[in-house]
């Protein structure tokens, strides 16, 4: 914390949380640590209890929350992977989350139980939390928050930061464009001097979601099938584009909807992350194809090679009035005039999307064609796709463990004395 | 000379005598017997018959060598003072206003010291006001108090970061403002309080000298520098191509324009040079016919001056009767040679090389100047004759500019004759010989000629 000197150097970790709330998952770990604890998928499984037959869920250890009784039934809740993804008859999958806030309180309290037990497993009173939201947050979920937090996790501290001003953090700007290329939009959010420019930010419902239902798409038009990689018991070596060989396990019966199209979405994301490329240029098809191919197996044992596809996928992230590029303009055309040429200096690119190959040249080649020829235009992304994905909880890592940042925490205290109407004073 | 032996490799001389044989003369000198000796076969590779046969034939080291003692001496102390013990405790931080008790890991030493990072938490002081300096100063029409007290709200929560603040304007509430608007708001509120208060506000009120300055924001300017720079991001790529392609169309124009101007100067300078050089002729002319002749002179010059159709402003300015003494200029510099060339070897009769600012003009007047002399335009280059030709020529090029400067003079006195003659009829100006140089010099003559010859540079002295 201080050196022999006298200097000051280094943060000052008091036992802080960082949950970074988002579409695709949440992100939860200590503050001062490089990455996470738990990368959670932002769903919450909601399963009769009754029908469950195996006995060693029973045992305190497991993932399993109980919740209470619900009109007679008691309902269990099953989170993170390695719950959720056992085929249980009548689970049903929902999220919390909507429109890049928390929607339905109840699992996600579900969820920050879970993250105290089972990820933090320690007493939530112990530990100031602090929580990303999305620029465009109302005023009602923030102070449901707060009041969560404080009223029933009885928290020391809580804080709330715009997830973009983080994410400039994490990249050590202070003043950034951050483009944020998530599952469920694309938002690119003006930062100036450490605060989101509200209204100058704008998104699109353009994500990584879009991207897996093109795959979709795309996958049905080839007449190429995706089946759910838990019903296939076993498969046999074939050759490239011959017709699968496999045996189908049996299932128990009842099993939602939502959680096949769940499980599907996760193999077509999984698809996307291994054959998705973004070219260099709007989509050609004679430079497309002259790429070198990329290799994929399918669960049901199929495999082919994707050549121009692989292009042709990710062009829907580029679309003319959707794509980043023209978000990042849009948002620095609605700053002042002043604030431009700090803002096109360092455009700060983060989110799940941006790890696809070639995205960020795309940007950036995009940027520079669009963007006013006297700015300096300069693009910055982390290097390791980790600390991409994980920007903003790594600005929240950082920014609650600096030693100045101590005095800027709601305590418990004032909450107490002032309210959740102080809300919108503490946490710009 | 031993250089060259050495570089040969021939044996030198033993009975040399060199710097080193003087200082170390009893010393034996070593002879490079051993790598003569081995030859290296053929298709081997240089490295390796270096690592093999080097110059005093040792082999190299089989085994890694560790020579000096530099990391064996220095021994880390680790371990000799005791340990410091760490606590988690708990602290208060006095920035914040709620004594909120928070723990973290801190030396058991520091207990008693202040939360450190406190130091750190910095305020932007902002006026304030009651409601009785509002109505009594800060009236205005434009805003109302709600609407002030807003925006000093803002400012402190914003330290003043007016775009930030522009972006959470209560928009609901009031009405939209410019970020200009704002600062034009706070920045009034701050001078007239900081006039009437006693306490200056550190960051608008500077004190110079004693005397308060304030802070003056010129919201026009601020406004139409926005205007200006939004202005400028807003052009579509057309406008600036358009922009850029006008700006090589212009480039191109004044290339062109100076092209133009270069060729006009250039023929006004051969115009000039052809009527100084028959001018001294008929002056020569009108000396001895008394200026009777002068009107058929000026017509003739008039009548050339037509022909020629150029620059008549100059020329003009020549045939003009009354005619100011022109200041002649000579540059009395005579050639200098650049002492040093650069590194490495050179011949030495690069010395004797005319340095590039003599023009070709005078190059060829040094060589005609030379020729009659009978000196050979390039001599053997010894050590002595470099040194004494390049002063001759310097010299030479001086007596030249002396001559042309001579001859320009005259001119301008039978000028200044003719036109005195001119405007004062039947009276004659005798040139006392004092001063007339030409008429009673009859050497001068050749030298008139040869200045003729190489194209006269006392036109160019006398016009441009």
């Amino acid at each position: 914390m201080s050196g022999p000197n006298g200097m000051l150097y280094g943060g000052d970790e008091i036992g802080a949380l960082v949950f970074d709330p988002g579409h695709h998952s949440l992100r939860v770990g200590y503050a001062q640590e490089d990455t996470p604890k738990a990368d959670i998928p932002a769903v919450v499984g909601v399963g009769p209890a009754t029908h469950v037959p195996e006995p060693e869920e029973k045992v305190p250890d497991g993932n399993v929350t109980q919740s209470g009784t619900k009109a007679g039934n008691e309902l269990r809740h099953y989170i993170d992977v390695t719950e959720l993804h056992v085929p249980r008859t009548g689970m049903e999958v929902h999220t919390y989350m909507k429109d890049g806030q928390v929607d339905n309180w109840d699992l996600f309290e579900k969820m920050l139980d879970y993250c105290y037990a089972k990820v933090i497993r320690s007493p939530s009173e112990h530990h100031p939390a602090l929580f990303t939201e999305a620029v465009w947050t109302t005023r009602p979920a923030r102070e449901k928050l707060a009041e969560l937090l404080f009223e029933k996790y009885q928290a020391p501290a809580f804080f709330l930061v715009k997830s973009a001003v983080l994410a400039a953090f994490a990249n050590g700007k202070s003043t950034a464009l951050v483009v944020d290329a998530g599952a469920s939009q694309t938002s690119a959010v003006p930062v100036i001097d450490g605060y989101a420019l509200v209204n100058a930010a704008v998104r699109s419902p353009v994500g990584g979601d879009h991207l897996a239902a093109q795959a979709k798409h795309m996958l049905t038009n080839m007449h190429i099938q995706m089946l759910p990689i838990y019903s296939i018991q076993s498969k046999e070596v074939i050759r490239e584009r011959e017709r699968g060989r496999y045996t189908l396990k049996t299932l128990p019966a009842g099993l939602t909807h939502s959680w096949q199209q769940y499980m599907l979405r996760r193999q077509y994301e999984d698809f996307c992350h291994c054959v998705a490329q973004v070219s260099e240029s709007p989509y050609e098809e004679r430079q497309a194809a002259a790429a070198p191919m990329s290799h994929y197996e399918f669960p049901g044992g199929y495999h082919q090679d994707f050549g121009p596809e692989r292009f042709k996928l990710t062009e829907c992230l580029f679309e003319q009035t959707l794509g980043a590029p023209h978000l990042a303009c849009a948002a620095a055309a609605g700053c002042d005039a002043d604030a431009r040429p700090a803002l096109w200096g360092s455009v700060v690119a983060c989110g799940g999307v941006a790890n696809s190959p070639g995205w960020l040249d795309r940007l950036a080649k995009e940027l520079a064609a669009r963007a006013p020829s006297s700015h300096r235009l300069k693009s910055h992304a982390a290097p390791s796709p980790t600390e991409r994905r994980f920007a903003a909880w790594i600005g929240g890592s950082i920014l609650a463990s600096i030693g100045s940042f101590q005095q800027m925490w709601i305590s418990s205290q004032e909450y107490d004395e002032g309210g959740k109407g102080q809300l919108e004073r503490k946490c710009p | 000379m031993a250089d060259i032996l050495d570089i040969l490799d021939i044996e030198q001389p033993t009975a040399e005598i060199s710097r080193d044989s003087i200082l170390h003369g009893d010393k034996v000198k070593k002879k490079y017997v051993t790598a003569k000796a081995v030859k290296r076969p053929e298709g081997m590779h240089r490295e390796v018959f270096a690592l093999l046969y080097n110059d005093n034939k040792d082999l190299p080291p089989l085994l890694p060598t560790d020579t000096g003692k530099a990391y064996k001496q220095t021994k880390a102390k680790l371990g000799m003072r005791k340990v410091r013990k760490w606590t988690w405790a708990p602290f208060t931080n006095p920035a914040r206003k709620d004594n909120a008790v928070f723990h973290h890991w801190k030396r058991v030493s520091d207990e008693a010291k202040d939360y450190p990072f406190a130091q750190f938490n910095k305020q932007v002081t902002i006026p304030s006001y009651s409601e009785s300096e509002y109505n009594q100063y800060l009236k205005s029409e434009d805003w109302s108090q709600a609407e002030t007290d807003h925006l000093i709200d803002l400012c402190q929560r914003f330290d003043l970061r007016f775009i930030v603040i522009h972006d959470r304007w209560d928009r609901a509430a009031f009405r939209d403002r410019s970020v200009e608007d704002l600062k034009e708001r706070y920045y009034g509120i701050c001078a007239t309080l900081s006039k009437v208060k006693t306490n200056p506000w550190s960051n608008t009120v500077t004190m110079v000298n004693g005397e308060k300055r304030i802070y003056h924001y010129d919201a026009e300017h601020e406004k139409k520098r926005k205007e200006q720079l939004r202005r400028l991001f807003d052009r579509t790529q057309e406008q600036i191509d358009e922009e850029q392609m006008l700006l090589t169309e212009l480039k191109k124009i004044e290339a062109r324009k100076r092209e133009r101007e270069r060729k006009t100067q250039d023929l006004q300078k051969l115009i000039s040079r052809a009527d100084s050089g028959n001018l001294p002729a008929t002056t020569q002319v009108n000396n001895n016919n008394e200026g009777t002749s002068t009107p058929s002179n000026n017509a003739s010059n008039i009548a050339r001056r037509h022909d020629r159709k150029l620059h008549k402003k100059k020329l003009t300015a020549q045939q003009r009767p009354i005619r100011t003494v022109e200041s002649v200029t000579v540059e009395w510099s005579g050639i200098k040679f650049p002492e040093a060339r650069g590194t490495g070897v050179w011949l030495r009769s690069q010395r004797m090389k005319l340095p590039p600012g003599v023009g070709q003009r005078k190059t060829k007047a040094i060589e005609q100047e030379l020729r009659l002399m009978n000196i050979d335009i390039a001599p053997t280059p010894t050590e002595a004759i470099c040194k004494h030709f390049n002063e001759l020529r310097s010299d030479l090029a001086l007596a030249l500019d002396l001559k042309n400067a001579l001859a320009s003079c005259e001119f301008e006195l039978q000028a200044l004759r003719h036109q005195y003659e001119a405007l004062n009829p039947g009276k004659t100006l005798t040139i006392p010989p004092s001063i007339c140089n030409s008429v009673a010099d009859g050497e001068s003559k050749p030298v008139g000629e040869i200045i003729d010859v190489v194209g006269s540079p006392s036109a160019l002295n006398t016009t441009i």
